[in-house]
């Protein structure tokens, strides 16, 4: 816990020469360092902490991420794998709902299919992907649905993520669009289906067998939506989806499938359990609700794909574990983004969110990117201090100082904060 | 345990006397438990045409000591880890979750009535708000 001493470490510090140190003003800024581990939950309290509190795991293809579980598996990305705009593959989180996933796929057997309601049924070999079809690419922000669940107040089950839900990557692929026209889709299609090789024990009918999602045909999403078979300018990595996966722009990551190897052309609206019982959210502007109103029954839900994700900005620099010196700069660093469209403003505060400066805008990778942002700020007065950002997008939306409820724990996007301290160098 | 702190503590006092400017603090080392991550081989990454990744690890969390573990750690781990309980915060009330895995998920194909009460029951006894110890 920030701003605690350890009461073992200070008797030994007492016990040694801590004449020394009682004049020593670090002494207050004691954060949990490299010797000491952080608490193994939160609750029922909102987890105080930037990423949440799982420890470090090493998977194939990725450096050591936060382990959220470990089967089936839900991997973290630390918070300072977010100083650049793009995420690294081997940092990007991970996140599956069932256990039995690829450990290995024979690309002469694999075929995406393209079934249902198709003038021309097709299966396609990861070849004729490549080489058939135009590659297109786009920075898209994956974000999950539950990015940040960790902070619901109160506390929702589920996977209690802090904020390393999410990555940004370069995708590269085959137009979805293309996809659908060279297969045809036949008149009275309302729906087009995605399913990936994920399998897992329960039941086949129920959703503890099979991960299924789909998209509305007249979704404007359809025309921007891709099928990626690299990231950043590599092969996915098997843990994101290897040999493709659907990058759904501006949509919650709940419908970038992974490892896609069935696409089906639906005449009527799916009902399987991922669309009709699965991450729905309240019916309300924000997607917002209580408690109370939910128990009542009276509040209506729809798919989390009905809701575009809402604009969010993050504090990656300073995190808090060193101290900011008076009259030096300091460079306050994160990233910004939205569903709605482009970030075109990012504000920084320095007194908890009473007064907002403009921040310094990075490079624009597209509309659906994160976008870094800068502001140097010197401060003046020692002691402790509360930084807060807030971003706005295009449409002109931005984000509140409010927390949303609701009980999947979806959606949020309140103003985050992060408290440094500032030494007097005097 | 107690040879151990008497080492960092001389070590500490060595530093505090050896530091010739007044306000630094050097020397100072403690024995880290947060553990080792060892350092993974290199992957072979397939051949001819299959990329495979090899098994995935399993890191599955210790749970609580207490009447219905083995029973929670044989039924609830079917489908998956048990690391999904130690992760959530403590739930007040364990029921919802219970039926969402019967019901929603199908669970009471694989778990007997019996056993899912012993299971609840277990739940309720360490990771709530009150029971919760680690």
């Amino acid at each position: 816990m920030k701003g605690k001493v350890d009461r073992r470490k200070l008797l030994k510090l007492l016990g040694a020469g801590g004449f020394l140190l009682a004049s020593r003003p670090a002494l207050a800024q004691t954060s949990a360092q490299a010797e000491e581990a952080l608490p193994s939950f939160t609750g029922p309290q909102a987890n105080p902490y930037w990423n949440g509190v799982h420890p470090y795991a090493v998977y194939p293809q990725k450096l050591p991420l936060l382990r959220m579980t470990d089967r089936p598996v839900q991997l973290e990305t630390p918070r300072h794998y977010f100083r650049t705009p793009f995420t690294p593959n081997e940092a990007f989180y991970v996140r599956y709902h069932l256990d039995e996933i690829p450990n290995e796929i024979d690309l002469s057997q694999w075929r995406l299919k393209l079934e249902g309601n198709f003038e021309r049924p097709v299966e396609l070999s990861f070849e004729d992907l490549i080489r058939k079809f135009k590659p297109v690419s786009i920075a898209a922000v994956n974000q999950c649905s539950g990015n940040s669940r960790s902070r619901f107040q109160p506390r929702v089950s589920g996977g209690q993520w802090g904020n390393g839900a999410m990555g940004n990557a370069l995708w590269t692929g085959v137009r979805l669009k293309d996809l659908l026209d060279y297969a045809g889709v036949k008149p009275g299609t309302v729906q087009i289906q995605f399913e990936g090789l994920d399998r897992g024990k329960g039941p086949e009918n129920l959703g503890s067998g099979r991960f299924i999602k789909s998209l509305d045909l007249d979704d404007p999403v359809i025309e921007e939506t891709i099928l990626a078979y690299l990231m950043n300018g590599e092969p996915l990595p098997m843990l994101n989806g290897f040999p493709v996966r659907l990058v759904v722009p501006g949509k919650f990551a709940t419908y970038w499938l992974k490892h896609v190897t069935w696409i089906r052309a639906l005449t009527e609206p799916d009902k399987n359990f991922w669309m009709a019982t699965a991450y729905k959210v309240p019916d309300t502007p924000n997607g917002s609700t209580t408690p109370e109103a939910f128990a009542s029954g009276q509040v209506k839900t729809v798919p989390i794909g009905h809701f575009n994700m809402p604009v969010r900005s993050f504090i990656i620099d300073p995190d808090g574990s060193y101290p900011l010196v008076a009259g030096l700069p300091a460079k306050i660093r994160g990233i910004a983004f939205s569903g709605h469209g482009k970030v075109v403003k990012v504000e920084v505060s320095t007194d908890n969110g009473q007064t907002w400066r403009p921040a310094l805008l990075g490079p624009d990778y597209g509309k659906y990117s994160f976008r870094t942002f800068e502001y140097t700020w010197r401060p003046t007065e020692p002691g402790k201090h509360v930084l807060a950002v807030r971003a706005t997008d295009e449409k002109g939306n931005v984000q509140p100082d409010s927390g949303v409820w609701n009980p999947g724990g979806y959606l949020w996007n309140k103003i985050e904060r992060q408290e440094v301290v500032v030494l007097a160098a005097k | 345990m107690k040879k151990r702190w008497l080492i960092v503590a001389g070590l500490t006092l060595l530093g505090g006397v050896l530091a010739e400017v007044p306000g630094v603090v050097a020397g100072n080392w403690a024995q880290g438990p947060l553990g080792l991550i060892l350092q993974p081989a290199p992957a072979t990454p397939g051949g001819g045409t299959v990329y495979k990744v090899g098994a995935y690890p399993l890191y599955t969390a210790e749970l609580a000591d207490g009447e219905g573990k083995e029973l929670v750690m044989s039924y609830c781990s079917i489908c998956h880890s048990v690391t999904y309980i130690t992760m959530q915060p403590p739930l007040a009330n364990w029921k919802p979750t219970m039926d969402k895995m019967l019901k929603t998920y199908g669970g009471e194909k694989f778990i007997p009535p019996d056993v899912a009460e012993k299971i609840l029951a277990y739940l309720q006894a360490h990771y709530t708000p009150e029971t919760r110890k680690e």
